[in-house]
């Protein structure tokens, strides 16, 4: 404190008192902002020491204090929202390089996808050894499609580029949003805006899935604060990313969706497929609320783009 | 009168109730749907219709708003427009519904394969292939869905713009084409074909199989999810405006608010495609209104009135009985585009069919 | 030219008046199949294909040369099978089933199932496919 008094004190040296101002620079004044000064710095001081403390506590498994979410009437967390994430897992589950894109001789810039880090858990994706070749085939036939024969027609390209419905976890992470639609029924719509794809989560459900579906048969519990999604029947021609990530029919998903703030739910998903994995691994991301003022899921029914692709060749020419 | 004080009691019972369970949430707290400022969404007078059921006390959400939530099925063989034969008369006695239901399930039927080829391969498949229910009329024995106007039937068409006359022409042109098997391109296909909307377009009619809605709802919101195609109408209860005037959608932009125990909601923003509207509406002056109202416990009231005087002399009603199904049923996805191989068969079948020199006018 | 299309209209219109659903219908099966070329024959179902919005059942039919040609039967949508409670499961490879119907115009071997039948005669789907779906116990008279 006297310090600052003492430099308070060389702001008002005579040299400098015509800077300051003679009336600025009477004993109690200066006893006064000296104090005042000190003060402010100790904030400061403290404020950083708890901010720096925070910020080294804070570790990527748990970003924020503990929440307990508003419920619903039934007493569960209220999960309603539009929803996003923002990784770029979908053009690749792994780390993964800023590209041009398809085509950049036509698309420039519009083309290009971003960089990303991986959202797989432990680093890489655990293929048998076997598994790994399919894998390089998909991601070069990604852009390649041939429906002239039934028996053929899923065998080329990723489903994302013949806008078929993603399947799950991809429609997660998909660069669109989606809206949980959480009432008071034993059903939780997840609405995607891709394509308008689907979901309903059947909560207590117990059984096999009656049939396979692109978005997979979906049974919901729940587990203190976090709904856990377990999945299964989903086809499997779906891809998990354009890098042509992959599984089998034996895939299982188990998700896990936990709100960690008003704003935020983090997502989890296990995924299991003994054909195609050694054992099971994870993903893992925040999911932000849209908050836009108004906002609402809009259209993205991109089969009209696809006509062309898929059956262009088969139109009459004149 | 006991009757009345006693439901009286319960509703205000059920109010409170409901009213306390919104009370108790921790903020952000959602209280049951506002009413919308007096312009969002216009009301209309009513159009005549049948003297509605007995009056039930519909059940709410916890939040106050009416329950429409579960998975209801709308098949009927009750015509849209009523029948010539059955001119000037809009209900029917027990005997003349059942002759008339028994009329209908014979003609609609696909197991009958007594018509000669050509109507024989017109009635694939058989009708375990098909929606059961879409066999019976109407509990109300009503002739047609349309209730307004009087005559049960779509109201005449007013003198069309000579190039809606040509974009009629040009639509019947491509669907002859496409009846004879030889569709010039996927894009002159209609949209149910292509899978790009189907049931899923508003209003909701009944038709062979897949009948489902499932109706979701949350705090401000009702959201009615069709089997045929997947899709989720997300209806904002908040009296929020519609989309600007350039957003347009296939499905167009829904805004909803409680009427009493009917949600009536209003579609706008609809995208001008061909077929996106109902029957070559014009998308420009079209309006659909729809009411939904749970008026028994496993009953909803759809009723929809669809106007445009750039297309219709008036505005015409209909009212389709929905049904809660089964609860050992479900409602299943109906991916559509993901194995529509049908759209190779017809096109390159064409394109072969051309080849052997057919099609040649 | 005029006239062709006015009864066009009419027929369309005449659609409309009868039945509920819009005036375009969503498949008309004359279209891609043949009146003038019905079909009848006795095969082994290889596969279903069990998807929206038609699943296939492919059948393999033995010729009298003893080739065997490789017919896919179009079926309706399952969802309705599953409400009616039957499953994929319901129809196995191997089973012999008799297909009547109309082919493909363009020729190919494709067929629109008219009515498929097991060897019993009982109609697929609706008589016992011995899996002891639901659905029989429904029907039995």
């Amino acid at each position: 404190m006297r310090d600052l008094t003492r430099r308070v004190k060389i702001l008002c040296t005579p040299a400098r008192v015509p800077r300051w101002g003679p009336r600025f620079c009477t004993p109690a004044r200066v006893r006064r902002w000296g104090a005042r000064l000190g003060v402010a710095s100790a904030i400061i001081v403290v404020g950083l020491t708890v901010a720096t403390a925070a910020g080294r506590q804070t570790s990527p498994a748990r970003p924020f204090p503990a929440y307990k979410a508003p419920r619903l009437a039934d007493g569960h967390p209220d999960l309603n929202g539009l929803w996003q994430a923002f990784v770029t897992a979908n053009i690749d589950l792994d780390d993964h390089e800023a590209q041009s894109g398809p085509h950049p001789e036509l698309l420039g810039a519009y083309g290009g996808w971003p960089a990303g880090q991986s959202i797989v858990e432990g680093g890489e994706i655990p293929y048998q050894q076997s598994a790994l070749a399919r894998r390089k085939q998909n991601l070069e036939n990604r852009m390649k499609v041939d429906v002239s024969d039934d028996k053929k027609w899923h065998d080329l390209g990723d489903p994302e580029f013949k806008c078929y419905m993603p399947g799950v976890p991809r429609a997660t992470y998909m660069p669109f949003p989606f809206q949980i639609v959480q009432g008071s029924s034993p059903y939780i719509l997840i609405a995607y805006e891709f394509t308008s794809a689907t979901r309903t989560i059947r909560m207590n459900w117990k059984g096999d899935a009656p049939t396979d579906s692109w978005m997979g048969w979906s049974r919901g519990r729940w587990d203190g604060d976090t709904l856990v999604v377990d999945v299964t029947g989903q086809r499997e021609e779906t891809w998990f990313d354009r890098a042509g990530n992959y599984h089998s029919d034996a895939l299982h998903v188990v998700e896990r969706y936990t709100p960690v703030s008003p704003y935020h739910l983090m997502y989890e998903a296990t995924i299991e497929d003994p054909k195609v994995f050694t054992r099971p691994w994870k993903i893992g991301f925040p999911l932000y609320r849209r908050m836009e003022k108004n906002v609402q899921p809009l259209e993205f029914k991109c089969v009209p783009w696809t006509e062309e692709l898929l059956f262009g060749r088969f139109r009459k020419t004149p | 009168m006991r009757y009345r004080l006693r439901t009286s009691m319960v509703v205000l019972v059920m109010l409170l109730v409901a009213l306390g369970a919104v009370a108790e949430q921790a903020p952000p707290a959602k209280p049951a749907s506002p009413a919308p400022p007096a312009s969002a969404v216009p009301s209309k007078p009513a159009p005549k219709r049948p003297a509605p059921p007995k009056a039930w006390t519909p059940t709410r959400t916890p939040w106050g708003d009416p329950d429409l939530q579960g998975v209801w099925n709308d098949a009927t063989s009750t015509p849209l427009q009523r029948p010539s034969a059955r001119a000037g008369k809009d209900v029917l006695s027990d005997e003349e519904a059942n002759e008339f239901q028994q009329e209908l399930a014979f003609d609609l039927t696909r197991d009958r394969r007594d018509g000669g080829p050509e109507v024989d391969v017109n009635r694939a498949y058989n009708d375990h292939w098909m929606d059961a229910r879409r066999l019976k009329i109407t509990a109300d024995r009503r002739t047609s869905l349309i209730v307004d106007p009087a005559d049960g039937r779509i109201p005449p068409l007013v003198p069309l713009s000579p190039e809606r006359q040509k974009a009629r022409a040009a639509r019947a042109d491509a669907n002859a084409r496409f009846n004879a098997g030889m569709p010039y391109s996927p894009e002159e296909m209609s949209l149910p074909v292509r899978c790009i909307i189907r049931t899923d377009s508003p209003p909701y009619l009944p038709t062979i199989y897949n009948n489902d809605f499932q109706i979701f709802q949350s705090p401000g919101f009702v959201v009615i999810a069709p089997e045929m195609i997947h899709s989720a109408r997300i209806i904002p209860l908040d009296g929020r405006p519609h989309l600007g005037k350039n957003l347009r959608q296939w499905l167009g932009d829904t805004r909803g608010r409680f009427d009493g125990g009917t949600l009536v909601i209003e579609t706008t923003n609809f995208r001008t495609d061909d077929g996106v509207v109902f029957q070559g509406a014009n998308p420009a002056t079209y309006r659909i209104t729809e009411r939904l109202t749970r008026v028994a416990p496993d009953t909803i009231s759809y009723e929809f009135t669809v106007e445009d005087p750039t297309t219709w002399t008036r505005p015409w009603t209909a009212l389709i009985p929905w049904t809660r199904i089964d609860p050992a049923e479900q409602m299943y996805e109906y991916a559509c585009h993901e194995d529509n191989f049908d759209i190779v068969h017809l096109l390159s079948g064409a394109r072969t069919r051309e080849k052997n020199g057919e099609g040649k006018r | 030219m005029r006239t062709k299309l006015c009864v066009v209209v009419a027929g369309l219109g005449l659609l409309a008046a009868l039945t509920a659903k819009p005036v375009v219908a969503h498949h008309a099966f004359g279209a891609e199949f043949d009146a003038k070329r019905p079909v009848k024959f006795k095969g082994t179902v290889t596969k279903m294909v069990w998807v929206n919005p038609h699943a296939w059942i492919y059948v393999d039919v033995k010729k009298a040369d003893g080739s065997v040609e490789e017919w896919m039967v179009e079926a309706g949508t399952p969802n309705t099978l599953l409400r009616r409670g039957f499953t994929k499961q319901s129809l196995q490879a191997g089973t012999e089933i008799t297909v009547d119907g109309y082919q493909s115009k363009d020729g190919s071997l494709r067929v629109n199932g008219r009515d498929v039948t097991l060897p019993n005669g009982q109609t697929l789907f609706l008589g016992s496919s011995g899996t002891g779906a639901p659905y029989d116990e429904k029907t039995k008279k």
